[in-house]
């Protein structure tokens, strides 16, 4: 008796003719579905809680104690003395930004903190760095279409009965 | 209206056949009918195949309509883009080839009839002349891919070689088991038959359908018969190095195929313009017909896999060939059904 022979069966499958039928008619069905992807001009993806996007930057509550600049891997984040202010202040470059949060960590009065955007565009190079007095500005408009954003945030969820589904998240 | 081709050579004062043999090659069932059905089922075979996938497909260009206007776009696209002549090509076949082939093909639209009186000219062996000019195709293929002198599309053409001689045949078999079931040639006269009868061809002749069906298949290049093309394996098979106003030829060589075959399917198989004898009517039938047929081709590309060449040959010569000879015999059994029809 040779190994196998007796108690794996093999599956017969369908015959020609009736497996093209069933192949047919499963792509039939699938046509029937709507579909699951994400209308992704029009909704955008929501974002986990503490999602690492770009920094912000609250101007009011920094001491400059520049621990943000000494963390920073990248050096994205550097030092910069601010016309009319005594202490000095932190700038950034988005672009050397590898979106780590350690800078947000670290600082003692969370003056700095994550968003949950980041895929942003910028007309050069040289707009992505920003001093001390641009980032803040800037950072208000991050913070502002964090709480409104522009499309609606969608979250996917898995659904038993049509693979992907899509409901609205809040901000 | 009895003749609305005949009524517009009378409005323009030129002899009927002239208007026939102008009218059908270039509007209707010929090149404008073409571009519109082929601007459609491109984004319909698009469209199907994405909502198989669970995607949504061409949108953007027209959200309201579906993104039924992408390939307006891409069509503009297209024909603003540079056509780039490699250096290592042969410079006069690599630019002739695809215009010849889709001229010759396209001449096939001149005898296949798109509705009752509206065709170019009426011969007594008009399907084979619409089988004989859509075999040219082939060797213009054949020719572009030698004239690139690039390795794709010398791998592309010698699949062609292959895979067209085993379609040709299938197709060849069919017709001919056809023509034997209506005893004629000249397609008005089956589609006559057929009204006559009151049965489509594709009820007596059941086989002879399915192997036109796969046949025309593989000669247009559809999935599961696309190793010609065969975009993952050889990029675009014999079509590789063509960009711009080329490229689209050589894209609408195929469709135009597809076009021609499923037309003359409609006509052979599924009685033409059967329920109606108005050439208005009638042309409408046809004219639904190839479009719904056109849709199933499209529609089995999401459903299947591309076979082997290997697979392709040994499923077209001995599985495809032999129910050809039953679908001979079954010719000869319901010959009477249409024979009766056309000595009466």
């Amino acid at each position: 008796m040779e190994w196998g022979s007796r108690s794996v069966s093999r599956r017969r499958g369908p015959g020609v003719v009736r497996g093209h039928l069933q192949a047919i008619a499963a792509a039939l069905r699938q046509l029937a579905r709507p579909p699951m992807a994400m209308p992704l001009l029009e909704a955008e993806d929501a974002r986990v809680p503490g999602y690492r996007g770009v920094i912000v930057f609250h101007y009011d509550r920094c001491i400059g104690c520049s621990l943000c600049a000494q963390i920073c891997p990248s050096r994205a984040i550097k030092m910069y003395r601010v016309p009319g202010d005594k202490r000095i202040r932190p700038g950034y470059d988005v672009g050397r930004c590898i979106f780590c949060g350690l800078c947000a960590d670290i600082c003692p009065v969370d003056a700095l903190e994550t968003s949950i955007i980041h895929d942003r565009v910028y007309e050069d190079v040289p707009s992505m760095n920003m001093d001390p007095v641009e980032w803040a500005v800037w950072s208000k408009r991050i913070l502002r279409e964090e709480r409104e954003p522009g499309r609606p945030r969608l979250r996917a969820v898995v659904d038993p009965d049509r693979g992907l589904r899509y409901e609205r998240v809040e901000a | 209206m009895a003749d609305p081709v005949a009524w517009l050579a009378g409005l323009l004062g030129v002899p009927v056949w002239l208007a026939r043999s102008v009218f059908a090659p270039l509007v209707y069932p010929g090149l404008l009918a073409f571009t519109v059905v082929a601007l459609f089922i491109i984004w319909a075979e698009r469209k199907i195949t994405a909502r198989v996938q669970m995607r949504v497909g061409p949108y953007y260009v027209s959200p309201r309509l579906g993104g039924a206007l992408q390939l307006l776009a891409d069509g503009v696209r297209i024909a603003f883009q540079e056509v780039i002549i490699p250096r290592q090509v042969e410079r006069y076949s690599f630019i002739l080839a695809p215009v010849l082939g889709f001229a010759v093909t396209a001449m096939a639209l001149a005898v296949v009839p798109g509705g009752p009186g509206v065709y170019g000219f009426r011969s007594s062996v008009g399907l084979l002349v619409a089988y004989a000019l859509l075999g040219l195709a082939p060797l213009l293929v054949v020719v572009m891919g030698w004239a690139a002198n690039n390795k794709f599309t010398q791998i592309g053409a010698a699949r062609e070689i292959l895979v067209s001689v085993a379609g040709e045949v299938t197709l060849l078999a069919s017709l001919l088991a056809a023509a034997m079931m209506y005893g004629t040639m000249d397609l008005v006269e089956i589609v006559e038959a057929q009204a006559a009868a009151g049965v489509p061809g594709i009820v007596a002749n059941p086989v002879a359908a399915l192997l036109f069906f796969i046949a025309a298949l593989l000669i247009a290049d559809r999935v599961p018969f696309d190793l010609v093309l065969g975009e993952q394996e050889i990029v675009q098979g014999p079509y590789t190095e063509y960009s711009g106003v080329l490229f689209a030829l050589t894209m609408a060589l195929d469709y135009l195929k597809l076009y021609i075959l499923m037309m003359l399917f409609a006509d052979v198989f599924l009685g033409g313009w059967m329920p109606f004898s108005d050439p208005l009517l009638g042309s409408a039938a046809v004219f639904a017909k190839t479009v719904a047929l056109m849709l199933a081709a499209v529609f089995l590309r999401s459903v299947y896999a591309r076979m082997r060449l290997d697979q392709v040959a040994s499923m077209f010569w001995s599985k495809l060939f032999p129910l050809a000879l039953i679908a001979f015999v079954l010719s000869a059994a319901v010959h009477p059904l249409y024979g009766g029809v056309l000595a009466g």
